[in-house]
């Protein structure tokens, strides 16, 4: 396990992006993109940096409030006033919210102490978070865990339940999270893979041990733009062929795209009307062309 | 035999306008595509089911191709990408041919203010007659096709080609 490094928060400008899906935010102001500013990934490692975090944050207030104490003695003994109350340290207040989100924790289940020990370095995080197994490894193992766990004997993980990514603007070092959801019918067990991609990365793609998997990295393409190496059929699944961004990115507008005229495929760039308009001349006919306003 | 003498013909004979005949067969006739988008076409299955049985108004036989039909139920939500097929669709159903827009998804996008849906099926084909609701209950889109029953009785045959002859002049 390597340092617990904080993801670090960078400064989001108080401009929305420029980019090609922008609106003119000052006539709807309600449909403003709010970019996020932290990176909401589970993980224990970042889970003990924000409790040591937040332990350093309380020792600093506390010694603050200590000096300042000092000071103010000191103050009131020059001037010749009575002495102010010592400070007491502010015990922190009993959480009996029981509804809150389990934290992660150390991974003790045999699945994940397997899958380190076989793997080694190519695990980056192992951990467990309200029972559910969580394996992080390197972008470029990927395929080589999914066979490990698809063939091995003692993991035998037959189906993949699920696979889809999520976007992360504020971090630095990657931009998606590739998750897999594998399933052991058999062992009756549940295991979830990780990788991080930065963005232009390909990473191998996981139908050549689940074909299963050809779908839904096609919904992944076409949602957020993430493609997989050596898959058979690297299009579009969701959205028209000739669409242009990817919908389920944080800086996509979410509302009012509907609105734009509508242009058929056959006929964008207006194709069709110019055709019309020539086969109207040669036969001399006035043909009046709509007006678009 | 004049033509002001009665006749035996004139109980057997009814004498009327060639428009409005047309007009009367037209309206009780009107055959919609078998076509539907989201939850309203369950709504729309309802209406033409034995309770609330939209045969009683000569809408009943929904057919399985447009070419046969002359009424288009958009019963739910138009994505982006269906737009082509139901101006393809609607493209290829002969004329005379009605629309009504059954809901508020088709009317004006419903609660879809995304990227993917259209805001209102009246941006890519004419609509008749608009019928609000979330899905509208059998009874609305039967009182919307009764209010298209009407449209079709006041209409004209000079009105479906004015538009034409102004244009060409």
């Amino acid at each position: 396990m390597a340092e617990p490094d904080v993801p670090p928060t960078p400064d989001m400008p108080d401009e929305a992006p420029a980019g090609p899906y922008v609106y003119d935010y000052k006539a709807a102001p309600n449909r403003q993109i709010v970019m996020p500013k932290t990176v909401p990934l589970p993980s224990l490692r970042t889970y003990l940096a924000e409790q040591k975090a937040a332990a350093a944050a309380d020792e600093a207030k506390w010694l603050k409030m200590q000096a300042d104490f000092e000071t103010a003695k000191a103050k009131a003994e020059a001037e010749g006033k009575d002495a102010p109350k010592p400070p007491v340290r502010p015990v922190p207040r009993k959480d009996d919210n029981d509804m809150k989100t389990p934290w992660p924790q150390e991974a003790k289940d045999a699945d994940l102490l397997l899958l380190q020990e076989r793997l080694g370095d190519k695990v980056e995080e192992i951990f467990e978070q309200a029972g559910e197994l969580t394996c992080q490894v390197t972008k470029d193992s990927i395929l080589e865990v999914l066979q490990l766990c698809r063939q091995d004997a003692a993991l035998n993980y037959e189906m993949l339940a699920d696979q889809t990514a999520t976007h992360y603007p504020a971090a630095t070092g990657f931009a998606f999270s590739v998750v897999y959801h594998l399933t052991s019918i058999s062992r009756r067990k549940r295991l979830r893979l990780r990788i991080l991609v930065p963005e232009g990365f390909l990473p191998e793609s996981a139908c050549a041990v689940y074909p299963g998997a050809n779908w839904m990295e096609r919904e992944i393409y076409d949602m957020l733009g993430i493609r997989f190496a050596n898959h058979p059929d690297m299009t579009r699944i969701l959205c028209p062929e000739d669409w242009e961004g990817y919908p389920l990115r944080k800086d996509y507008p979410t509302v009012g795209w509907g609105q734009r005229d509508i242009s058929f495929r056959e006929d964008r760039g207006g194709r069709l009307d110019l055709i019309a308009l020539q086969k109207a001349g040669q036969l001399g006919i006035n043909l009046k062309q709509p007006k678009a306003d | 035999m004049g033509i002001n003498q009665l006749s035996t013909l004139e109980h057997i004979l009814i004498t009327t306008k060639v428009e409005k005949v047309m007009n009367w067969s037209r309206a009780t006739s009107v055959w919609p595509v078998t076509f539907g988008l989201a939850c309203c076409a369950i709504e729309m299955m309802a209406a033409g089911a034995s309770r609330f049985d939209f045969d009683r108004f000569g809408s009943g036989i929904f057919r399985a191709t447009p070419r046969q039909a002359d009424l288009m139920i958009i019963a739910g939500t138009v994505t982006y990408k269906m737009a082509p097929v139901i101006k393809t669709l609607y493209d290829q159903m002969p004329e005379p041919k009605w629309v009504i827009a059954m809901g508020s998804c088709a009317t004006a996008g419903g609660p879809f203010d995304s990227y993917h849906t259209i805001q209102g099926v009246d941006k890519i084909i004419p609509v008749d007659v608009f019928i609000p609701g979330c899905p509208p209950r059998p009874e609305s889109l039967i009182y919307g096709f009764m209010k298209l029953q009407d449209k079709i009785m006041t209409s004209s045959l000079a009105d479906r080609y004015k538009d034409i002859f102004e244009e060409v002049g």
